[in-house]
């Protein structure tokens, strides 16, 4: 009781803060939602948030599940959130529409929230930053085909059927398919973006098939599995990946993997932070930024062979020209 | 009373007994699954994909092996997907510190045996039910994995190391040895040493057992510690197999080996099953993915076929063991 009464006394002081620390423009926190400890994708977008917050003068809070993807989680950290009371939020939905009542009462507490990766189903946000799955499968696929001259018997490797990202993945990866008259497609198979199970399909589709001339392989982790079952098979084939995982930079270094699509974590992480934070500072912000996919390849995959911790953010006049489709 | 000791510690336990019928019938079960296999498929039956299906059966049996001796003392070892995880971590880390092989081998085994005996300790000092027990170390097998690879891939091996998982001997591949001699030892101790009786007998009537002096407590340590370090053993596998290792890859192992235990005739209720029997519900569960991979069944029914096939072979269990009692 005691302690209400103190809150009520120190709430007008602490708006009175509030609008000085506005006046500095510094100081802010900002608290991070991503979906998992698990995929290094989502390390990269923390890295990146913490990179722009540093650089603004912020600070970030991370908000991670321990179990990885759990929707009453990520709910319960918003409400821990809404009671924190962050400057504002940078938000990776871990299920897209599930996730929309969490969003609601972010908004309903006014607390300003940028909307990363997934887009979400609802709610109100102060801009969208992203890339899009689809265009990346659809990217690395027609890459693969252009290396093998528009034909061949080509394998896909699928993720966690439903998922979003598969969807459009594996879509992009059948419309690259259907530009190429002469490419045949074997088999498309899921490997739940597992590594061990990718190269246990990969194992089975060769014994029943003897030509494989590509594979495309819906994350990292699957294209590297499959490379090994390739190896160990001593049989060679095409293999692209998507994330930009630091194995791939070093699998596509080494000359195992042709390619991989870059999801730009890292870029995410920094210009949600950079939205958020222009926000709380009523400066300008970008309404809606899809990164365009970047194919990395052996020809272009020095500037992502660079420690997460020394990349550098993009600034905002950047940020204008990296969206659009 | 000596009726209650005799019976307790060794029951009628020949190989034609009732759970050598039970071995038979699941041996009927896969055999079945093979012929309509080779009847869909030209490429199932030919020796590649023979050594192929036993190859990938084999870390599966490794992790469910040690797992059927904790079910035939009616506990449960949730953790063993979650303990190969930091096991293969561990393991990769001191390869890649110390450049030994050894050493590595010898970290992963320690690291799943005394996580196995902290199990044991819970189950049995602490008197927490196995169930509970390991379902905790299993987050906090999770937690520590996450927290100490911060969504970091630890990646390539030395190519002595890789032989290991990846390699042949006279034609065979290694984890197919392995399997074989672990196959042997564990039927051996489970039906020919007063120990393997004695589990049985904890099993089947854990006062019985007490009271005719079996040291409960000491043998489940042992049966905990086991399935640890088998644990630990398929950490070694998967890493020099796959030639890398993630946080993430434990959720994807527990399942299938306690349906390995399952789908083998090993109750849930204690004292009945067999090693073999679980080697055959490995083998039953990557027969069902190779065929259909071969087949190029569709991604969408690849998990509802494999849940039928454990939930008939498990139905098929109780309605035939109900039959010979």
């Amino acid at each position: 009781m005691r302690q209400q009464k103190l809150g009520y006394l120190t709430l007008p002081l602490l708006i009175a803060a509030a609008f000085t620390t506005q006046a500095r423009a510094d100081g802010e926190t900002i608290a991070v939602f991503t979906k998992n400890q698990t995929n290094p994708f989502f390390q990269t977008v923390r890295v990146g948030a913490d990179n722009m917050a540093k650089v603004l003068n912020a600070k970030t809070l991370q908000y991670i599940p321990t179990k990885p993807d759990s929707i009453p989680e990520q709910l319960s950290q918003i409400e821990d959130v809404v009671v924190k009371k962050p400057s504002a939020i940078v938000f990776t939905p871990v299920d897209y529409k599930a996730m929309v009542p969490g969003v609601e009462k972010i908004n309903e507490a006014k607390i300003p929230v940028v909307n990363i990766t997934d887009r979400s189903a609802g709610g109100k946000f102060v801009s969208f930053i992203g890339a899009d799955d689809y265009s990346l499968g659809l990217e690395t696929a027609r890459h693969l085909l252009k290396t093998l001259g528009g034909k061949g018997n080509i394998v896909i490797i699928e993720g966690v059927k439903g998922s979003l990202t598969n969807v459009d993945r594996v879509r992009g990866f059948n419309d690259a398919l259907k530009e190429n008259a002469g490419a045949k497609l074997l088999a498309s198979q899921p490997g739940n973006y597992q590594r061990l199970q990718a190269l246990q399909v990969m194992e089975n589709l060769m014994q029943s098939n003897a030509q494989i001339d590509g594979v495309l392989a819906a994350n990292d982790a699957m294209a590297v599995g499959a490379i090994e079952a390739l190896d160990g098979a001593n049989r060679k084939a095409q293999v692209i990946g998507i994330n930009g995982t630091k194995e791939a930079i070093d699998a596509i270094k080494s000359g195992k993997l042709l390619a991989s699509g870059d999801y730009n974590g890292f870029a995410q992480g920094c210009l949600g932070t950079m939205m958020a934070i222009r926000a709380l500072r009523d400066q300008p912000v970008i309404n809606e930024i899809v990164l365009k996919p970047t194919v990395i390849t052996k020809d272009n995959y020095q500037p992502f062979d660079v420690p997460l911790e020394q990349r550098s953010c993009p600034t905002f006049e950047e940020a204008s020209k990296l969206g659009g489709k | 009373m000596t009726d209650i000791t005799k019976e307790a510690i060794a029951p009628p336990r020949s190989f034609l007994s009732q759970d050598a019928t039970q071995v038979f019938y699941r041996l009927l079960a896969a055999l079945l699954i093979c012929a309509v296999l080779a009847v869909l498929s030209d490429s199932f039956l030919s020796l590649g994909n023979i050594l192929n299906v036993l190859r990938q059966a084999s870390l599966t049996f490794f992790i469910a092996s040690g797992l059927t001796l904790v079910v035939l003392t009616a506990g449960l070892d949730l953790s063993v997907g979650a303990n190969v995880a930091l096991s293969a971590c561990i393991a990769g880390t001191v390869i890649h510190k110390t450049g030994s092989p050894a050493l590595g081998i010898l970290a992963g085994l320690a690291c799943g045996g005394i996580v196995g005996l902290l199990n044991g300790v819970m189950v049995t000092a602490l008197r927490i039910p196995s169930f509970i027990a390991t379902y905790g170390m299993l987050w906090v097998l999770n937690g520590l994995t996450y927290w100490y690879m911060a969504g970091e891939t630890l990646h390539g091996f030395p190519a002595g190391f890789r032989q290991i998982g990846s390699g042949y001997l006279f034609g065979l591949p290694i984890p197919v040895y392995l399997l074989l001699v672990f196959l042997g030892i564990g039927t051996l101790f489970a039906q020919r040493t007063i120990w393997g009786q004695e589990i049985y007998a904890i099993g089947a009537n854990p006062v019985a057992a007490r009271l005719s002096g079996i040291p409960v407590a000491r043998r489940l340590l042992l049966v905990y510690a086991v399935s640890g370090t088998m644990a630990g053993l398929a950490s070694i596998i998967f890493l020099s197999r796959l030639n890398s290792a993630e946080a993430d890859i434990g959720e994807s192992l527990t399942l299938p080996a306690i349906a390995a235990v399952l789908i083998g005739g090993t109750s849930l209720f204690g004292g009945v099953g067999t090693v073999f029997g679980t080697f055959i519900g490995a083998l039953i569960l990557t027969l069902v993915l190779n065929g259909m991979n071969l087949l190029s069944v569709s991604a969408n029914w690849q998990p509802l076929v494999t849940g039928i096939i454990v939930i008939l072979a498990v139905w098929l269990d109780m309605k035939t063991r109900r039959r010979t009692q």
